[in-house]
């Protein structure tokens, strides 16, 4: 992804310039490393601040719901497929949005490298294909696909499926991918440690809601978990409610989720949550042969009652 | 569900028209037998808050 | 101030002959990162770790707490009478917490000890909790505590400061308390070592990297701080999730919810966050901070500006950089405030709000 740097700028700067939209929406590079921020810009000088490396894992589809302006947005693949959905669901018309495609190759998971390397990270820095961790005693290399984030490592639509306007060429999808593999394996458990897995999974979970709120499906003007009259879930520290209000946003995701792992990203404890939202993607595509986001011309498998769904759990 | 340790006989779904009362009996029957043979269920409770 | 020597091998010994008379907690480690938790019978704190990834203020103030409680249940004699919760007040101490953390305790009693109003909860767990500080030697590049009022070896909120030297911790006592705790362990070995604190201080602080400026602060007026132009800017990346506020050791803010199963009923609190959307709604449904820039702009503008000039004690930080290191979006508190130091009245806009 080296190059695309330039070319968001300029394709920014241009289309400010024309005024074909009244903000870009990009990143900004971060003051930690492997961090960048989610950044705007209205007029062609502060483009400058825009790039892109492989730290831009969040989601920007997560900052277009219920805008009044005409925006572009710096999409990648799972990013512009939550942008079909968010069209199709109504929370931005296709005209409001000035889709520039990012062809991509995958964002390198921070929690990953911080626990493959001793001592403080200080700097991070990339080719096509490698990444360089330096500590203050050491300078790592890696090979970029060891340490990328779980989903892309999984990713089959790195390429975004729909665009204004690409920042770079197409890249090769990934084939031969299984991207159930550890679902399939708890799927296999016993109920008992099934229940002990997920309780162990989500015992560090602070109820921050940094997952939901870095999640573009997640814009509910209340979210249910933010309900009082009636509570549906309680608000504190209970395992139960904890685990309820996971599960339950996985539900409310279900046949919608892209996997771009913002949620993941988002978690200040690391918790794996997309275990929850996978298996109800797995789920999604194996009975409906679904996938989310792929084409405005589709409602999304669970809104629609079509003759042929999947009933033989129905006795 | 079963995913997160629903055993997969505590959760049954079924299509009955008020008008099937036969089939209402039968499946109760067959949902309580199943339910019964796996024991009283431990999971997904929750009494008052458990916090610190 | 009397300064002990602790040789290794006695501190675990020392900490189980204080187990007698205190309920211990420590950083222990847990996965990938370290938090404050209770310690068993015979288990010592962890310190391979610069600080803990949430902050100890969970010890003083839960994050689910229940404070009272009721049952309709006429069997029983107490029925119908909403009483406290039975709570533990034996002692306890703190082994281990940063000079940064505890400085956060001092300020967060700023809020809830005051003449008017005291918070029964946090203050009783505040004046039954003895301080064990750990002195820090090797900060991040995210600490910025010797600009935000404290130090990798400040002793304000500690009883005893501890500081590791290689083969043995030289423990300098602070207070009665400290006092009190040492004799429980048994830690009575005086030591004449006058330099060494002061050359750990200055050591530590010279490997300081990051650092804030708050001299203008106070000096700026508030209402034009707050219609400055650059508060769109900051808070766009903004998720408004909890994570700040929630890895915070200054912040304090709650909510009180009941819950009711059956027959009986807790009325608890939890953490809350100015960060969420609902966190200012009225009954009435209006919210005056409905929109993110409000809301982030509020957070800011109380940690660096209403907190300064309402208690006149600094900024409510302690640049402990745990929101720094832990926002999805890297909004930086550090950058901020240099936005906020360095502001000058005539670029406000007119407009608030």
């Amino acid at each position: 992804m080296v190059g695309y740097t330039e070319k968001i700028k300029e394709i920014a700067g241009r289309l400010l310039k024309e005024c074909t939209v009244d903000m870009v929406v990009g990143f900004r590079k971060g003051t930690m490393p492997m961090m960048n921020e989610p950044c705007f810009a209205t007029t062609p000088e502060a483009v400058d601040t825009l790039m892109w490396d492989s730290n831009c894992g969040i989601n920007l589809a997560n900052y277009l719901t219920n805008r009044k302006e005409k925006v572009a947005v710096i999409a990648k693949g799972c990013d512009s497929r939550n942008i079909v959905t968010h069209i199709i669901e109504n929370k931005i018309k296709r005209d409001q949005v000035y889709i520039v495609g990012v062809p991509c190759t995958g964002m390198i998971d921070k929690r990953k490298i911080t626990g493959m390397v001793a001592g403080e990270i200080l700097e991070v820095s990339e080719t096509e294909n490698t990444i360089k961790v330096k500590t203050a005693d050491a300078e790592t290399l890696f090979e970029k696909t060891e340490v990328l984030q779980q989903n892309c490592s999984l990713c089959i639509h790195r390429n975004p499926v729909i665009h204004d306007e690409m920042v770079a060429d197409m890249v090769q999808e990934q084939t031969d991918v299984d991207r159930y593999a550890d679902i399939r394996k708890i799927e296999e458990m016993e109920p008992e440690d099934k229940w002990q897995f997920f309780d162990d999974l989500l015992s560090p979970c602070i109820r921050c809601y940094a997952c939901r709120n870095a999640c573009p499906l997640c814009y509910c003007p209340t979210c249910f978990v933010d309900e009082a009259k009636p509570q549906w879930v309680g608000k504190g520290q209970d395992p139960m409610d904890v685990r309820t209000f996971h599960f339950l946003r996985a539900y409310h995701c279900a046949g919608r989720c892209t996997d771009c792992g913002a949620c993941e990203r988002a978690c200040p404890v690391g918790i794996n949550m997309r275990l929850l939202t996978r298996k109800l993607e797995k789920d999604c595509q194996e009975q409906f042969g679904w996938e989310a986001g792929m084409s405005l011309d589709q409602r999304p498998a669970l809104d629609v009652y079509q003759a042929n769904d999947p009933g033989a759990f129905i006795k | 569900m079963e995913l997160m340790g629903v055993e997969p006989d505590r959760l049954h779904f079924s299509w009955i028209s008020s008008a099937e009362s036969t089939k209402f009996v039968n499946v109760v029957k067959e949902v309580t037998e199943k339910v019964k043979a796996i024991g009283p269920n431990n999971h997904f409770i929750k009494d008052t808050a458990k916090v610190a | 101030m009397t300064l002990v020597k602790i040789d290794k091998k006695n501190w675990a010994e020392g900490l189980k002959a204080a187990a007698a008379a205190y309920r211990l907690y420590g950083p222990v480690k847990e996965k990938d990162y370290h938090q404050f938790k209770a310690l068993e019978k015979g288990e010592t704190p962890e310190f391979d770790m610069v600080n803990t990834r949430l902050s100890p203020k969970a010890l003083l103030f839960p994050q689910s707490e229940e404070m009272l409680e009721y049952s309709l249940d006429e069997s029983r004699d107490d029925h119908h009478i909403m009483k406290e919760v039975a709570r533990d007040d034996s002692p306890r101490a703190v082994i281990g917490i940063r000079p940064c953390d505890a400085k956060s305790t001092l300020l967060v009693k700023l809020n809830f000890d005051t003449p008017d109003v005291k918070d029964p909860y946090w203050l009783n767990a505040y004046q039954t909790t003895t301080f064990i500080g750990m002195a820090c030697d090797s900060p991040l590049s995210t600490c910025f505590c010797t600009t935000a009022g404290c130090g990798p070896y400040h002793e304000e909120g500690l009883d005893m400061l501890v500081m590791d030297r290689e083969d043995a911790y030289l423990a300098k006592i602070l207070t009665d308390k400290g006092k009190a705790f040492a004799d429980a362990a048994g830690w009575k070995a005086a030591s004449d070592n006058k330099t060494a604190f002061e050359s750990g201080k200055a050591a530590a602080e010279g490997r300081m990297v990051s650092s804030i400026k708050t001299d203008n602060l106070t000096a700026t007026d508030l209402l034009e701080l707050h219609g400055a132009t650059f508060w769109e800017d900051i808070a766009f990346s903004c998720i408004n999730c909890g994570t700040c506020t929630f890895s915070c050791p200054t912040c304090w803010c709650f909510d009180i919810q009941d819950e009711v199963h059956g027959k009986s009923g807790v009325r608890m609190k939890n953490w809350d966050s100015c960060m969420f959307p609902i966190f200012t709604v009225h009954t009435t449904g209006h919210n005056p901070r409905d929109t993110k820039t409000q809301r982030v702009r509020q957070r800011f503008m109380h940690k660096l500006k209403y907190f300064v000039d309402k208690y006149d004690a600094g900024i409510m930080c302690v640049g402990c950089g745990r929101c720094v290191r832990q926002c999805p979006v890297n909004i930086d508190i550090r950058r901020v405030c240099e936005l906020m130091n360095s502001f000058k009245p005539a670029d406000a806009c007119a407009a608030q709000g």
